[in-house]
């Protein structure tokens, strides 16, 4: 169940800065999330939004699909809202 | 290093997108070879490198991956020849991991991985450059200190640090290394006992930790009192509800961003940068899209313009060929069998080598310049609406060269139901070898008077147009209906655009070009004789139309009628259907037989358009032709296809149903046509 205050990857505005909380995927995925950097407590930037999106995670960029953004819940870090 | 001693082998791995195919290449100049793994079509690139004292050792080159976890073919391939479960191929003597300087904390996550196989592992630390010029401090020795590994910098797009690298691959690295990153304490008992119980029942083997994590994500199988372990430690976490999977990862991570902080390798900032400008542009909705069929636009017109060129000097170099071999040898059936089959039949179909090479040189340039992951991730959307993810997009790209560089390039897409329906599906966009065969039935069908070229051009789109749309058709009723299941969301990186490395194209291009021609000169070369031996036994009448409607192809065409009459189709068009199984353009090349009228094109053409059934009807009325051109577009008229697909699937059972479903298509379609031509004609 998804946490009161938590929000999805689609919600955060472009150029905001997150920490991902928790990850809510089919465990494959979720561990490949995992290994390209999105694990729980990593920051992550969202570059561009839309239907399908961009992040700048572990130094790189990644391109993800709103469905799989949307099961990557996150919490703003200090200095985004 | 004696004769009879065997040669060290060193596996290169790291992450995509990592540059290390440029850097195997690099090392191993020409001294490549490429094939497939066993029993698979994963390719295995293998080379030779030397290290300064001239001492030769074996590099394979591993397919790039994010981490051990197997999760398409190419990881778990990767994954077997790592830990010598690759039937032909040496367990590595050492790992040569390449990393990309400027995303350490990420390309380091597998270095870990790798480091647990107890293989000595060496790190290239490449493309320090671009990693300066974003303003990271890289420290390879504190690197090289704090991870127990060596690294070496490189720039291997410029051959920086291969001297570096060749000596340190020839001081015979033994140590493997040992795990620094810290477990969590349940998980550190699970697998130190696991990892004790392999080591008693096997101990003369190295990495135990590794293969304990391998056994525990049932990746591996392993001695008994091992896997039992596992099985129980398993339940435990389960009943625990401890994701042990993330803890690792979390726990790699977290050493890696610590060692990284310590070693005061500074961090690659996000800022706004070149990429970023660019992808604001190319990944726009619109704008995107624009972009992406500007480069598709001029792909097509190069296959079809440029190559034009070297496909008439091909030509005229076997003509000319054929010349003189009948000039120099006697008349007979040798002379017949050289001309008009293998010469013919190679000839044929090494035509198409041009066509085959711009398409590998674009998407060369693209792939390696860092726009094919854009076009990609531009797709994934449309492609997801029939189920696929824009991962497919690139092997149904390379089908409209040929179906077989697009079946083996699936391979890279992870989803196994995802990879098949690409399979499935692909033969449907319309390959060079169609060409010929569109060109001459279009001719065939409407007068030049009639149509003037741009009319011929659109119809040509047209029926590029109606086999990709029946292919996103299909795609989504196997994927969605048939296959069950929905399509794995897209995660893909997008690398930084780069300036494409000529040489690595070049190579590629000469590999595709090597396998090319091999496959002509053997399946092909095959075929050619089979075909033509059926086209010229058992009657041997003086008159070629007679010979061919006498001989085992005619009758095969004459047993054929009565199944494709109801399409419009006579006996001559049949043997047509069963000489283009080869290669499609053999249809062109026999109707040239069927009707007597040599190599020449126009002469066909009239020949065709004057053709009658013996009720003095003419055969190929504009429906008829029209009938021909969407059976062509359907029917899967390729063995060699029906042969990749099979290797690929692992079995008979989906080529079977490809060429089952294809077929069937074809004669539905093609029934349609004429049926709804007569009706509306009258």
């Amino acid at each position: 169940m998804r946490p009161m205050n938590a929000i999805d990857l689609t919600q955060v505005g472009a150029g905001k800065e997150v920490r991902v909380s928790r990850l809510d995927c089919a465990p494959g995925t979720c561990q490949r999330l995992r290994e390209m950097g999105f694990c729980e407590n990593a920051l992550v930037k969202k570059i561009r939004g839309g239907a399908d999106l961009v992040c700048w995670v572990c130094g790189t960029r990644v391109a993800l699909s709103a469905r799989l953004a949307r099961q990557i819940l996150v919490e703003t870090v200090d200095g985004n809202s | 290093m004696s004769q009879n001693q065997p040669k060290r082998w060193v596996a290169v791995v790291g992450n995509p997108n990592a540059g290390k195919s440029t850097l195997f290449n690099a090392l191993t100049g020409l001294r490549q070879r490429v094939a497939n793994y066993p029993g698979v079509t994963v390719e295995k690139r293998t080379g030779t490198a030397y290290t300064l004292h001239g001492e030769a050792m074996e590099l394979i080159d591993l397919p790039g991956m994010y981490s051990l976890s197997p999760r398409s073919p190419d990881e778990e391939i990767a994954r077997k020849v790592l830990r010598g479960e690759s039937p032909g191929i040496p367990k590595p003597d050492a790992i040569l991991c390449v990393v990309d300087a400027s995303n350490l904390e990420r390309n380091l996550f597998l270095v870990t991985q790798v480091m647990e196989l107890g293989i000595p592992v060496l790190v290239a630390l490449n493309m320090v450059d671009m990693a300066e010029a974003r303003g990271i401090r890289l420290k390879p020795e504190e690197l090289s200190r704090r991870m127990g590994v060596k690294f070496i910098p490189t720039q291997a797009h410029r051959g920086k640090g291969l001297v570096e690298l060749r000596t340190a691959l020839g001081q015979k690295i033994t140590d493997p290394g040992e795990r620094r990153w810290v477990m969590p304490p349940q998980l550190a008992a699970a697998v130190g006992q696991i990892a004790a119980a392999w080591r008693d029942a096997l101990p003369a083997e190295q990495g135990a930790e590794g293969r304990a994590l391998d056994l525990l994500a049932g990746f591996t199988e392993g001695p008994e009192g091992a896997r039992k372990l596992a099985v129980a430690w398993r339940e435990r976490f389960r009943e625990q509800a401890f994701d042990w999977p993330a803890a690792v990862v979390q726990a790699r991570y977290s050493y890696l961003r610590d060692m990284l902080g310590q070693a005061g390798v500074g961090h690659a900032q996000g800022h706004v940068t070149w990429t970023d400008r660019i992808d604001a542009l190319v990944l726009n909705p619109v704008a995107g899209w624009g972009v992406l069929a500007g480069i598709l636009m001029l792909l097509f017109t190069s296959i079809f313009s440029i190559a034009a060129y070297p496909m008439e000097w091909i030509d005229a170099g076997f003509s000319a060929a054929g010349e003189w071999v009948t000039a120099s040898l006697p008349a007979g059936m040798f002379r017949e069998l050289l001309v008009d089959g293998v010469l013919a039949g190679v000839g044929g179909v090494v035509i198409f080598l041009p066509q085959i090479l711009i398409l590998f040189l674009f998407l060369g340039l693209l792939e390696d310049s860092g726009y094919l992951a854009r076009a990609a991730f531009l797709l994934d959307r449309v492609m997801h609406r029939v189920g696929l993810s824009g991962k497919s997009f690139i092997p149904l790209l390379s089908s409209y060269a040929c179906a077989i560089p697009g079946i083996m390039a699936t391979r890279t897409v992870e989803d196994p139901k995802d990879r098949l329906t690409t399979i499935l599906v692909a033969p449907l966009m319309s390959c060079s070898a169609r060409i010929p065969v569109y060109t001459t039935l279009i001719a065939a069908a409407v007068p030049a008077v009639v149509m003037p070229a741009w009319g011929k051009a659109g119809a040509m789109l047209g029926l590029y147009a109606l086999g990709t749309f029946t292919a996103f058709g299909l795609a989504w009723l196997f994927r969605r209906k048939m296959l069950g299941g929905g399509s794995p969301p897209l995660i893909l990186e997008l690398p930084p655009y780069r300036r494409p490395s000529f040489r690595t194209v070049l190579l590629r291009m000469w590999e595709r070009a090597v396998i090319f021609i091999r496959r002509a000169g053997t399946v092909i070369l095959a075929l050619s004789v089979l075909l033509w031996f059926l086209c010229n036994f058992p009657h041997r009448a003086e008159d070629p139309s007679e010979r061919l409607a006498k001989s085992f192809a005619g009758q095969l065409g004459h047993a054929l009628e009565p199944v494709i009459r109801p399409l419009g189709f006579d006996w001559r068009i049949g043997i047509g259907l069963v000489a283009s199984l080869a290669a499609r353009e053999v249809f062109v090349s026999t109707m040239s037989i069927v009707y007597h009228v040599g190599g020449e094109e126009e002469g066909l053409i009239a020949a065709m358009r004057h053709a009658t059934w013996p009720d003095g009807s003419l055969t190929y009325t504009p429906v008829t032709c029209l009938a021909l051109l969407v059976f062509y577009v359907y029917a899967l008229q390729c063995l060699s296809t029906v042969a990749v697909a099979r290797r690929e699937t692992g079995g008979w059972k989906w080529p079977a149903f490809m060429m089952a479903y294809l077929t069937g298509l074809a004669y539905a379609g093609a029934w349609l046509v004429q049926t709804v031509g007569r009706m509306v004609s009258g």
